[in-house]
């Protein structure tokens, strides 16, 4: 099952972005208006730039965070 | 090197190659739906995740040429048993998919938090749809509900009816809420009895105070659900660190760490069901009176906004 009647990925209102950029930050928002493409040309070369964090971070502290053995 | 975007695509070909069901979600799903800039992990839907289908699977990703490596990771990793996935656990590996490769962290969830049904995006259906994706961000970290507010945003010419259950902008929320007709409304609201106040709402002020109160409590029972993992975890992690033959996570083949695993958790006692243990309503009781007390609210306020038990802890 899928959810969306709108395959393609559509322009947003201005709004959408103002959204964005109050709660995220205009980086974001400035990030998010490129397209699918550009959105991962961009983190690919954030990938092989830069040691970005493990999204995860919630490991009990005891553990290192899930990084190292324990 | 292949970077963890490559990865991503690498492994999900493998996966629907191998006939396994799947579906991208959390990060990478975010940065298809262009609200999440940087992530490394992969996380994954993987509804058999228990199944010895799925462990076949990674055993057949290391007789690949080039080889590739799977292990378990240090901690959090329950073993790929259906007596652990079906009841909440997720599961951590590493995989490195060629000799040099960077290690590539692959999370797996087999019964996804707040998630009743797997929906697949429309666009791409290796990625999970809005509505789940948003169903996962409901957690206890600020980070996530910008997320969570956005993808309601995206739904709201997609599918209105899914743009009210997560939208957390107040003025947008009533503008949806107005062009919705009657029985969009009515369904709505079965799973976000906040929308029941929208009638009467005195204005976006009177509605941001609604909306806190209601993602206090979502985030509460996260709290309350994510510390009962993590504490049989730590109960078993340390009986399991005492003993002399602790080795974790070791250099063999996934199935020996399999093998591995499973025993310990056999002998050191990993709680299979954490959630059935401790009760599902008591935890949202648990969770309600805690709301309650962080947001300075009463009772009767929170249950105008209280979804059912089935929403949050299904």
């Amino acid at each position: 099952m899928s959810d969306e009647t709108a395959p393609p990925e559509s322009e947003y209102p201005e709004a959408y972005y103002e959204y964005l950029a109050r709660t995220m930050g205009e980086q974001q928002a400035a990030w998010a208006r490129l397209s699918r493409e550009e959105r991962e040309t961009e983190l690919t070369l954030l990938h092989l730039t830069s040691d970005s964090p493990d999204d995860l971070a919630l490991w009990p502290p005891e553990l290192n965070g899930g990084r190292l053995p324990g | 090197m292949t970077t963890p975007l490559g990865f991503m695509k690498s492994l999900t070909t493998r996966l629907a190659d191998a006939g396994l069901p799947f579906a991208v979600t959390s990060g990478m799903a975010c940065v298809f739906y262009g609200l999440q800039q940087t992530t490394k992990d992969v996380d994954i839907v993987l509804p058999d995740a228990g199944e010895p289908r799925v462990l076949d699977f990674f055993e057949a990703l290391e007789r690949e040429m080039p080889r590739w490596r799977v292990s378990y990771r240090p901690v959090f990793a329950a073993p790929l048993d259906r007596d652990y996935m079906e009841h909440g656990w997720t599961s951590h590996l590493s995989l490195w998919d060629e000799p040099n490769s960077a290690e590539h962290h692959l999370d797996i969830f087999c019964r996804p938090p707040r998630v009743i049904e797997l929906e697949r995006s429309a666009e791409n259906p290796i990625f999970a749809s809005r509505h789940v994706v948003a169903m996962m961000k409901r957690t206890n970290r600020d980070r996530d509900w910008p997320i969570v507010g956005a993808l309601g945003w995206q739904l709201k010419e997609r599918h209105p009816a899914q743009a009210l259950l997560h939208l957390q902008d107040p003025q947008s929320l009533l503008d949806v809420w107005e062009v919705s007709p009657s029985d969009v409304r009515t369904n709505a609201a079965e799973r976000r009895p906040l929308l029941r106040l929208l009638p009467d709402t005195r204005g976006v002020d009177d509605l941001s105070a609604w909306l806190r109160l209601e993602r206090l409590l979502w985030e509460t029972v996260n709290e309350e659900r994510y510390r009962l993992y993590e504490s049989a975890w730590r109960t078993f992690y340390r009986r399991w660190r005492l003993d002399d033959s602790f080795e974790w996570p070791t250099s063999e083949a996934i199935r020996a760490q399999h093998e591995r695993l499973r025993e310990a958790v056999r002998r050191f006692g990993l709680e299979r069901d954490p959630l059935g243990a401790a009760g599902r309503e008591e935890i949202y009781e648990r969770a309600a009176c805690r709301a309650i007390v962080r947001a300075d609210s009463t009772r009767a306020k929170l249950e105008r906004v209280r979804p059912a038990l089935q929403e949050v802890l299904p």
